[in-house]
């Protein structure tokens, strides 16, 4: 029988999440997804996508690379593409991705990190088989 | 569900001049077959009445493989792509519905996949759907639990029996056949190469490209795919005026009409004129399809009745 972690909470959760909160969202514009994978998106957060994509990019950029949501920003897949190719970690981008576990949304992925909710890699390990009985 | 697919194989051709053999039960058999695949583009009406649609794909029986339905094409609002696909079948044509990550969650993902399984209806385009500001309800919650890779994926897990959490389904899994889609036209198009890769691992059984226009461009880019096994199907959508190019320019990302084919239509005055010219081009369209991908497939937008025409005159 399979058990799912419940959602992070508690004080020292708040903590985690307000100092990871304070400089992630200026540095990276983060989303607060409690499941960072910016490691292997070259640093630029792919929840900015406005379709949220993990696993790389739609159709829908135009001729010069721009967001067909958002006319005057970048595609994020555009542009992890292109540093990811910058910094040798296209490799990274070939992976596969599981889909955004929402119980952690708006949790700290540190928190979540040492809590083993989420692995290295910043997948979710929320669901855990029940080792106790 | 065996009512159904009783009712499908008993049906037979009525046209004499039948080019194309019916009653494949899935698209699986087209593919394997050799023949050069030709599909087409039907989307549910903005309503409730079926009947001219259905006119549409009755009028096309005979002249190609199989129908995709669209699921709320380009975020805008309509009939259910499953019933559409439904009575297709009903009729002996065969359905393949596209199912859009835009407007479910994985619940309503994966309990539409084994409503279709149980209607007979198991060819499948698992799709990321275009995004809700693009259509008609531009306020709509853009749900977008999963991408296209990750539906792939978990249709894969039906097959093999179980949900994307790992529960068991009771009864006979689903026997579904996959496909994706890719935009060739895309620049960059290396992120596209990228997922297209992902989403062959994840078990895309065919893939069918965004409407693409440049011939040299899609030699390229198959050139570029080579390495992976799996049937193109090339597509486009039929041009019906110079205005009309200027709008897919503008509007349809990774989409580029080439200003030859523009300037074509921008020398015909009449609107039969136009319409012949449309032929022409499509036909032109098909045949260099042909060279380089395993099928086409037609984006009539509203003029299905003239698909017939067209393959004619491409002789296919």
């Amino acid at each position: 029988m399979e058990q799912v972690k419940p959602i992070p909470s508690g004080l020292a959760h708040s903590l985690a999440y307000f100092f990871e909160r304070f400089w992630k969202e200026k540095v990276f514009g983060c989303q607060m997804c409690g499941q960072c994978i910016l490691k292997s998106t070259a640093y630029v957060c792919p929840t900015r996508c406005p379709k949220r994509m993990r696993n790389g990019s739609c159709g829908g950029y135009d001729a010069d690379g721009k967001c067909e949501v958002y006319p005057d920003r970048d595609c994020v897949w555009c542009k992890i593409y292109r540093r990811a190719a910058l910094l040798r970690r296209i490799e990274a981008l070939r992976e596969f991705r599981p889909p955004i576990d929402y119980g952690l949304f708006c949790t700290s992925s540190w928190y979540n990190l040492l809590k083993r909710n989420i692995d290295w890699v910043g997948h979710s390990q929320r669901r855990q088989a029940d080792t106790e009985g | 569900m065996s009512a159904v697919q009783a009712d499908v194989g008993s049906k037979q051709s009525a046209g004499a001049t039948v080019a194309r053999q019916e009653g494949a039960a899935s698209f699986r058999e087209v593919l394997d077959s050799e023949k050069f695949i030709v599909t087409m583009e039907m989307t549910p009406p903005k309503g409730t009445d079926l009947e001219p649609t259905l006119a549409d794909a009755e009028g096309c029986r005979g002249h190609v493989d199989a129908l995709t339905v669209t699921d709320n094409q380009s975020s805008n609002m309509s009939l259910g792509a499953l019933v559409l696909s439904l009575r297709l079948k009903e009729r002996g044509l065969l359905p393949i519905l596209q199912v859009s990550c835009r407007d479910r969650n994985r619940l309503a993902l994966q309990s539409d996949l084994l409503s279709a399984a149980h209607l007979g209806i198991t060819d499948i385009m698992c799709l990321t759907g275009d995004h809700v500001v693009l259509g008609d309800h531009p306020e709509a919650m853009p749900v977008f639990d999963l991408d296209s890779v990750t539906l792939l994926q978990v249709a894969r897990g039906l097959v093999e029996g179980h949900d994307m959490v790992g529960n068991e389904l009771k009864g006979p899994a689903p026997r579904f056949t996959l496909g994706a889609a890719v935009s060739p036209g895309s620049e960059p198009l290396e992120p596209q190469l990228l997922k297209l890769e992902k989403k062959v691992a994840a078990g895309a059984e065919f893939i069918y490209t965004q409407a693409i226009y440049d011939m040299d461009r899609l030699r390229s880019f198959m050139e570029q795919i080579s390495h992976l096994d799996v049937p193109i199907i090339g597509g486009f959508c039929f041009l019906k005026s110079a205005r009309g190019c200027q709008f897919m320019n503008n509007n349809l990302a990774g989409v580029t009409v080439p200003q030859s084919l523009i300037d074509r239509f921008e020398k015909c005055d009449t609107s039969e004129a136009r319409l012949e010219c449309s032929i022409e081009i499509s036909a032109e369209l098909i045949s260099g399809v042909r060279e380089a991908c395993r099928g086409v497939h037609l984006m009539a937008l509203g003029w299905e009745r003239h698909v017939p025409t067209v393959l004619e005159a491409a002789r296919v």
